[in-house]
């Protein structure tokens, strides 16, 4: 069986750097795929990376399992401090016009149906979530997650009115809640 | 036609996501601030908005990258806090790591009730009237603090229920000023402490106490120019603690 990742977080607050590497073998991956999907460079990516993995380190012995996963606190860690360091780096604009391009295009990396139906893994659980929305609708989610956007710059980014895209963010995160609801309770 | 208050929970999943236009924002977290049914929502989405990020396409670290981790790390120490500290920090710094949906929302801890705050009503009147002179004298240097450039503010909000307390932090001038509403006077014998916490180690920012009307301004010297990342207050003995003895009840993440 294997240590849970909350056990990985506990043995981290203590200091332990052989499970701090566990947790970077476990996450790792999750958050260089974020950082890159934001940043779209390399270099950015692995600095994002490193600081990550710094402050989960250091903070470990504040993390609370009941109030978050440990791939939820990863990934939030590593989202917030991508969205910083394109405000920090002024590359909004650059960002935005290839999030709205890649967004546009169908999900990539949803697994066939027969595949999800017999993955118990969150990730692919996810993927097919992601990959069922209406694509206008998982264009906007993504916007809003991956670039920092309110609504108003979504609107304005895709040319769409506010309230179409207010509700398809609420109808997106809408079924994403309802399809992921068993899966997150684990 | 749709019930008033949806119009509120609608905006739970966007507030969540952090894709809530600024006044729009401003507005729901004033409302979430009393709002149950809306934290209950919000709490919710936090999850999903954890997934999310799952979805991106996958794409392999380089592989001198955890070497370089590694390498980091090891002259960093894990923070290890003081025990009885250590439930309150995953409030304070989940509400720190999640920054898009709760940077200054805090955990309420205690069962304090705006019954007690009733009950004790009449304890505290002269403390209530040297504080109102106090306060008059106090006026002008306290705005001053409050409206410097230089002055950093932490909002410590209870989840849904009072108090409510707001710190304005003045480096330059060597004070902090807290405001508190809805905080019931410690009990006789006791007073609430202030605590600014760097790195995980608590550190004294002063004592104490609220009138019976549950209001305290007070302007606390800062002694020390350690960068605080959150603040928090306990309930201790008269005179106060060198470390917090009791578990703090309400804290916060300083902006």
């Amino acid at each position: 069986m294997t240590e849970s990742d909350w056990a990985l977080i506990e043995r981290m607050s203590r200091g332990d750097e052989r499970a701090l590497a566990h947790v970077y073998d476990r996450f790792g991956t999750l958050a260089y795929s974020i950082a890159y999907h934001i940043l779209n460079d390399a270099g950015d990516a692995e600095d994002i990376v490193a600081e990550v993995f710094m402050q989960a380190w250091t903070s470990a012995a504040s993390f609370d399992p009941a109030r978050a996963k440990v791939a939820g606190w990863i990934a939030m860690m590593t989202r917030s401090r991508s969205l910083d360091r394109v405000r920090a780096r002024n590359r909004r604009s650059r960002v935005v016009t290839a999030l709205v391009e890649s967004s546009a295009q169908p999900s990539q990396s949803a697994p066939s149906p027969e595949v999800a139906a017999e993955e118990s893994d969150l990730r692919a659980r996810v993927a097919s979530c992601l990959a069922e929305l209406v694509p206008e609708q998982r264009q906007a989610l993504e916007l809003a997650y991956y670039g920092g956007l309110s609504h108003s710059e979504i609107a304005e980014a895709l040319g769409q009115p506010l309230g179409t895209v207010k509700t398809r963010i609420r109808s997106a995160m809408g079924k994403l809640r309802e399809s992921l609801g068993a899966y997150l309770l684990i | 036609m749709s019930h008033p208050h949806q119009a509120w929970s609608e905006l739970a999943a966007g507030y969540s996501l952090g894709s809530l236009d600024a006044d729009e924002r401003a507005t729901f977290e004033m409302h979430l601030a009393g709002c149950k049914d809306c934290q209950a929502e919000v709490d919710s989405y936090r999850d999903v908005v954890g997934s999310i990020g799952l979805g991106a396409p996958v794409v392999p670290p380089p592989p001198h990258l955890r070497a370089r981790i590694l390498a980091e790390t090891k002259s960093v120490r894990a923070l290890n806090p003081p025990t009885q500290f250590q439930r309150l920090l995953p409030w304070l710094v989940a509400a720190a790591a999640m920054t898009v949906a709760i940077a200054s929302l805090l955990m309420y801890a205690s069962e304090r009730s705006r019954r007690e705050l009733a009950e004790s009503a009449g304890a505290a009147a002269a403390t209530q009237l040297m504080h109102a002179r106090k306060q008059v004298a106090q006026q002008d240097s306290m705005l001053a603090a409050i409206l410097a450039p230089d002055a950093e503010s932490a909002r410590l909000v209870a989840q849904g229920r009072p108090p409510s307390v707001r710190l304005f932090l003045n480096r330059r001038r060597n004070m902090v000023v807290l405001s508190a509403r809805d905080l019931a006077p410690a009990a006789a014998g006791r007073t609430y402490q202030l605590w600014g916490i760097a790195d995980g180690q608590p550190v004294s920012m002063g004592t104490f106490n609220t009138s019976a009307d549950g209001q305290a301004t007070v302007v606390l010297p800062l002694a020390t120019d350690a960068r605080f990342t959150h603040s928090a207050i306990t309930d201790e003995p008269a005179g106060g603690s060198p470390q917090p003895t009791t578990t703090p009840f309400i804290a916060g993440a300083w902006q």
